[in-house]
């Protein structure tokens, strides 16, 4: 058994004593009353609303009855007139507890409100019995002198104040529970075949209480049911009828049919196109249950969700039931759910969904297939810049150390030949000359992947970038975090790559460079004014840069009307 | 226990390329300067600094163990022990922003220059021994880069015109002569302009040409 079971055993082991505790106060002050009925018709609250809290765990209905069904013993309990405040209390439940029924029918079957309507009313039902009884609870009279009562807190005890409010009180079904039915039927009225087939419980249920809060309002309850056998008799038969209430609902709530409506509204749904994380939805509407999730068995055994990501192999376990759902013996989909859903009700919307889900697996293949190209030529991006990363680690510990120490070399052999005539200029020529392969060395080496883009990230090497650059260049960056080394790398090389355009082609007199952070993206803008008319063509680096910039995903344009300058965009996600 | 000649410099030199290391000792002792640590790596030239306390340092600024800014952190720790400590940084590339770091504590003796001026020989000499009488050389590369942004980016308008041109030639590394000569104006006309252009940017005094260096830097810097 799951704690859970445990928990509700030990509620209604808890409740079936506050009810005998109940009856037995009631017995002990000579309350005369059917005692077994009062027993009964609490009992059939708190039972049906732990029975639905098992079956339907997340639905408001089970926890309403209990609440419901044991706040009626209050009174009871009042009877012996001893325990600190509640006279108190049993006043109130006594004024306010019918808002609890409204509030159930409202709720029923799914457990929330399906209206704007049914919320208002419900206000109103719950601001009605709630400031009444309030108020009468702050105007308690003093009790009569030298009454032995249980403790109660007064307020500001006026008797004909008290009087009305309460009168008040116990008279306002007679405009309540027609506002309440006028919302059933307005509800009725839009609902569905399906969810007017669920709805007949409910229907049923608030017939009945209507004529038990009609019955309560007109055959006043006194301490003295036996002066008044009309009374009294109209009293038994509204605790025949609130029995039934309670069942009714669960009944209604647990019923196969209720569920297969629900299967049929399904099927109906399914019936228009829709975005695949919908059918997840639709679904785990059906079954009530939100953690509902849907896994793809996509060849071997590989399963996948909605999006086409790997996902690990569904299997049941104490959180989780697991329904596989089957066309021609293959399996198709796996459904994780709560394992308090009835099996049979899950193979029957895996059945009802079957075509859906089969066209979901197909998409869901096809997406991750596309996750896996996305992620290989994201790989090779990577790889391809770690090589230039290591290309430009090897010439700057070799060959450009090499060259250095050769020009210091050449240095002190110009030092020590400068009295012989004509070595000298040579050595100096020669020391020239490697200054100028020195120096596209340290360009070519740069240019692979400079030092300062891994050292200090984005913004320092688009200025440094910047500051190289034969055209001025305007830098503007906002918020210069850090970034995954593959989006820094495409990023600045896009910036480098539209630089040098700008000052090969474009004739432009200044540049600007804007990298900003928008919506998980970086946005690179580039802009120049020179004489437009750029493309990305065969021949431009923009090409190759666009398969870059692709390959995480970003995308990059190029705006160059002739004689207006060029504007280039790229949006790259920051993973 | 080091017993020096008096009067001779003594250099601590680090680089992880042997090759470049060896050359650039030779430069130095051929200069009469005494190279009295070699180091290939931040530590040992950490080591080496704390134990010589020498009177300047020149080192790459990659070495190991990342291969990235050693040299240039390296040199900040040593000033941040001993303020105004003489250190030359020598880098393959240059980055202004690397520059910024270095001058960050406002005291003078920071050098900054590309590797290969050193194969300059007496110039390189020459610098280093401006380091060590507290000046300092900042590369004419990152000079005419943080210039040409200058231009671009703001105007000068809280200099005049004349000493927006003498600042530019301050920039390119010019002596106070050097500058008269080119205006056409006397020595002491261009004294009182650099004045002028000190006070204006807060420049408290100092050696002469790190003063110069920092004129031009923090002109450019500030926005």
């Amino acid at each position: 058994m799951t704690t859970r079971r445990w928990v509700l055993v030990g509620a209604a082991v808890l409740a079936a004593a506050w009810i005998l505790g109940a009856e037995w106060s009631s017995i002990h002050a000579g309350v005369q009353e059917n005692h077994l009925l009062d027993a009964l018709v609490g009992g059939a609250f708190i039972g049906a609303g732990l029975v639905a809290i098992d079956r339907r765990p997340g639905n408001a209905i089970g926890p309403l009855m209990v609440v419901f069904g044991a706040i009626g013993y209050i009174p009871n309990w009042n009877n012996l007139g001893t325990i600190p405040l509640f006279p108190t209390l049993a006043l109130a439940s006594d004024m306010a507890v019918a808002a609890l029924i409204a509030n159930i029918a409202f709720v029923y079957p799914s457990g929330h409100l399906s209206s704007r309507l049914d919320r208002v009313v419900l206000w109103i039902i719950y601001g009605a019995l709630g400031s009444t009884t309030l108020l009468a609870v702050l105007t308690l009279p003093r009790p009569p002198a030298g009454c032995d009562c249980a403790w109660t807190p007064l307020f500001a005890p006026n008797p004909s104040a008290f009087a009305f409010i309460y009168g008040l009180n116990q008279r306002l079904p007679f405009l309540l529970v027609p506002l309440f039915l006028i919302a059933v039927v307005l509800r009725w009225r839009r609902a569905s075949r399906a969810e007017r087939r669920a709805l007949r419980p409910l229907w049923i249920a608030v017939a009945l209480l209507a004529v038990v809060f009609l019955i309560g309002a007109f055959a006043q309850p006194t301490s003295d049911t036996t002066s008044n056998p009309f009374a009294y008799l109209m009293w038994e038969i509204r605790g025949v009828i609130a029995i039934a209430v309670p069942i009714l609902f669960v009944w209604g709530l647990l019923s196969e049919r209720l569920a297969r409506s629900a299967v049929g509204d399904l099927v109906v749904e399914l019936d228009k196109p829709m975005p695949a994380e919908d059918l997840e939805a639709a679904l785990a509407r059906t079954l009530r249950d939100p953690t509902l999730r849907i896994s793809y068995a996509i060849g071997g055994e590989r399963w996948v969700d909605c999006d086409g990501k790997p996902v690990p192999a569904p299997a049941a376990d104490d959180a989780a039931g697991v329904t596989l759902v089957e066309r021609d013996s293959e399996v198709l989909a796996a459904l994780a759910h709560d394992p308090a859903i009835e099996p049979g009700l899950v193979q029957a919307a895996g059945v009802a969904a079957g075509m859906a889900i089969a066209n979901e697996r197909l998409r869901a293949e096809v997406r991750a297939q596309l996750e896996e190209v996305r992620a290989s030529r994201r790989r090779i991006v990577e790889a391809g810049d770690a090589a230039r990363r290591r290309v430009e680690r090897d010439l700057h510990d070799g060959a450009q150390q090499r060259l250095v120490g050769l020009s210091l070399g050449l240095r002190m052999l110009e030092d020590r030949c400068r009295d012989v005539p004509g070595v000298a200029d040579d050595v100096g020529a020669l020391q020239t000359d490697l200054r100028a392969a020195l120096k596209e060395l340290r360009e070519l080496a740069r240019g692979l992947h400079p030092q300062i883009l891994t050292e200090e990230g984005l913004g320092a090497a688009v200025e440094s970038l910047a500051d190289r650059s034969p055209v001025p260049v305007r830098v503007m960056i906002h918020d210069d975090e850090r970034l995954p080394p593959p989006v820094e790398a495409t990023a600045y090389f896009v910036v480098a790559e539209a630089l040098t355009n700008v000052s090969k082609y474009a004739g432009a007199s200044s540049a600007a460079v804007a990298i900003a952070r928008s919506d998980g993206s970086l946005l690179v803008d580039v802009t120049d004014d020179g004489a437009g008319g750029a493309t990305i063509g065969v021949g431009s680096g923009l090409l190759g840069l666009e398969d870059r910039v692709a390959a995480l995903g970003g995308t990059i344009a190029i705006e160059s009307p002739v004689g207006q300058g060029t504007r280039l965009h790229a949006e790259i996600p920051c993973m | 226990m080091h017993v020096d000649e008096p009067g001779v410099t003594r250099v601590v030199v680090a680089d992880d390329a042997v090759l470049f290391r060896e050359g650039l000792v030779k430069i130095l002792e051929g200069a009469g300067m005494a190279v009295v640590a070699q180091a290939g790596d931040r530590d040992t030239l950490l080591a080496a600094v704390a134990s010589e306390r020498p009177d300047a340092v020149v080192t790459d600024i990659r070495m190991p163990p990342t291969g990235t800014t050693e040299g240039l952190d390296a040199a900040i720790e040593i000033r941040a022990a001993r303020t105004g400590a003489p250190v030359m940084v020598l880098s393959q590339y240059v980055e202004t922003r690397h520059v910024a770091r270095l001058l960050e504590d406002g005291a003078g003796g920071v050098g900054y220059l590309l590797k290969d001026r050193v194969a300059d020989g007496q110039e390189f000499v020459d610098a280093l021994e401006r380091l060590v009488l507290g000046g300092s050389v900042i590369d004419p590369e990152v000079i005419a880069r943080l210039m040409r942004r200058g231009r671009n980016e703001r105007e000068l308008d809280w200099l005049t015109e004349r000493e927006r041109e003498i600042l530019a030639a301050m920039a390119e590394g010019r002596s106070n002569g050097a500058i008269g000569r080119n205006l056409r104006l006397s020595p002491k006309t261009v004294e009182t302009h650099v004045g002028a252009i000190f006070s204006k940017l807060g420049l408290e005094p100092a050696a002469d040409d790190h003063r110069r260096v920092l004129a031009v830097l923090a002109y450019l810097r500030t926005t």
